[in-house]
């Protein structure tokens, strides 16, 4: 089955919230269940009002069904996002950051936001985020090399964006580059 | 852009065509130069595609100079400032700067083919900022735009890109288009 040429790139950010979506969060059900067995895995039993933690995707479907209220992750708070900004801005290297950070938030803050304190000043900072991580990923673009680029601390929705064009570069170069020292 | 037989764009790249002198009289080969006579006497010089110009060079048949396009002119204009230099200029609309110059490295003793590298590699990493710069700035605009803010300088750099970094530019729009569509989207109804 031949993908369209749009898509053979890179993956959607629609796919990896998906893949984003099987990681676990606190909950504060409203409503009971017994342990029941997914294909993922087995979740619950859910008695209100002990937390208990479930699947992203199972979350926002009880949320959107008014059946529970979710528990954001420390990190998507204020003072942990405040910091981490004042990181990223006084050193060169990219601060560690959860992994999917930036599909496991966009997805709290859609289904959510009532859930998180601050929730505009989350979504700044977030902007900032990633504005002071996507200027950081254009000096690196100046350090291109033919044969390797070491970003660390790269998270996952950033390192979709860059890839068709870095490979892309990078293939070019190496093909502008290595010709001489072949002969 | 490879040396691979299929390749579209290193046969488009090779279509481009150099000075050369031949060395030897070829009868009966006077429709290449383009003239009117009927043989091709040594020491004349013609334009050859490099298709052919290779096979020629490599059987001792003629002798070429460094093209225009990798001229010294053109290598002081790239020095000085690389983002300013026409690349679709010197090599024809939709044309292969960066392809024709490997094809020309290739050809080129150990040297020569040293230093256009250079030239080549130096101009693709100083071009390559601008290039995403740029993409990146038309992601933000819709379909309708593109017309209005831009400033001078920036369209002639757009209509001076050669035809990888046009690709280059499609790839990172596309990717920042993506971004963000996504994050601005915000579809309850579908979840």
């Amino acid at each position: 089955m031949a993908l369209p040429q749009s898509l053979r790139t890179s993956v959607t950010p629609l796919e990896l919230e998906l893949i984003a979506s099987e990681h676990l969060i606190e909950i504060v059900p409203l409503i009971t269940m017994e342990k029941t067995a997914f294909i993922s895995g087995a979740y619950g039993p859910l008695r209100p009002p002990a937390k208990c933690r479930i699947p992203l995707w199972m979350a926002t479907n009880l949320k959107l069904k008014k059946k529970c209220h979710i528990v954001p992750p420390e990190w998507l708070s204020v003072d942990f996002l405040q910091e981490q900004l004042t990181r990223e801005t006084s050193r060169p290297e990219f601060s560690r950051l959860p992994f999917r950070f930036a599909e496991i938030a966009k997805v709290i803050l859609d289904v959510a936001s009532d859930d998180v304190q601050n929730a505009d000043k989350i979504k700044s900072l977030l902007k900032d985020l990633r504005e002071a991580r996507q200027a950081k990923s254009r000096d690196g673009l100046q350090k291109l090399d033919h044969s390797e680029l070491s970003l660390p601390n790269l998270c996952s929705m950033e390192i979709n964006e860059i890839r068709p064009f870095f490979i892309q570069s990078m293939g070019i170069l190496t093909q502008l580059v290595r010709e001489p020292s072949a002969e | 852009m490879d040396n691979d037989y299929f390749s579209i764009d290193a046969i488009l790249a090779e279509n481009q065509k150099i000075q050369c002198t031949f060395k030897v009289d070829i009868p009966d080969m006077g429709h290449l130069a383009g003239g009117s006579d009927r043989d091709i006497k040594s020491l004349t010089k013609a334009p050859i595609p490099i298709w052919l110009a290779y096979i020629m060079l490599f059987s001792d048949w003629a002798d070429f100079t460094i093209p225009s396009p990798f001229g010294t002119r053109v290598r002081n204009a790239l020095k000085a400032e690389p983002r300013s230099v026409k690349l679709s200029n010197l090599v024809g609309a939709g044309g292969l700067w960066y392809g024709f110059g490997k094809l020309v490295m290739d050809i080129l003793s150990e040297d020569q083919a040293n230093g256009i590298s250079e030239v080549l590699t130096k101009a693709f990493k100083g071009r390559l900022l601008e290039v995403i710069d740029q993409a990146q700035h038309f992601a933000a605009l819709g379909p309708a735009g593109g017309g209005g803010p831009s400033t001078d300088s920036a369209q002639s750099f757009r209509e001076g890109l050669d035809g990888t970094e046009r690709e280059l530019f499609a790839l990172a729009q596309e990717s920042a288009k993506r971004m963000k569509r996504w994050h601005e989207g915000n579809d309850k109804a579908r979840r």
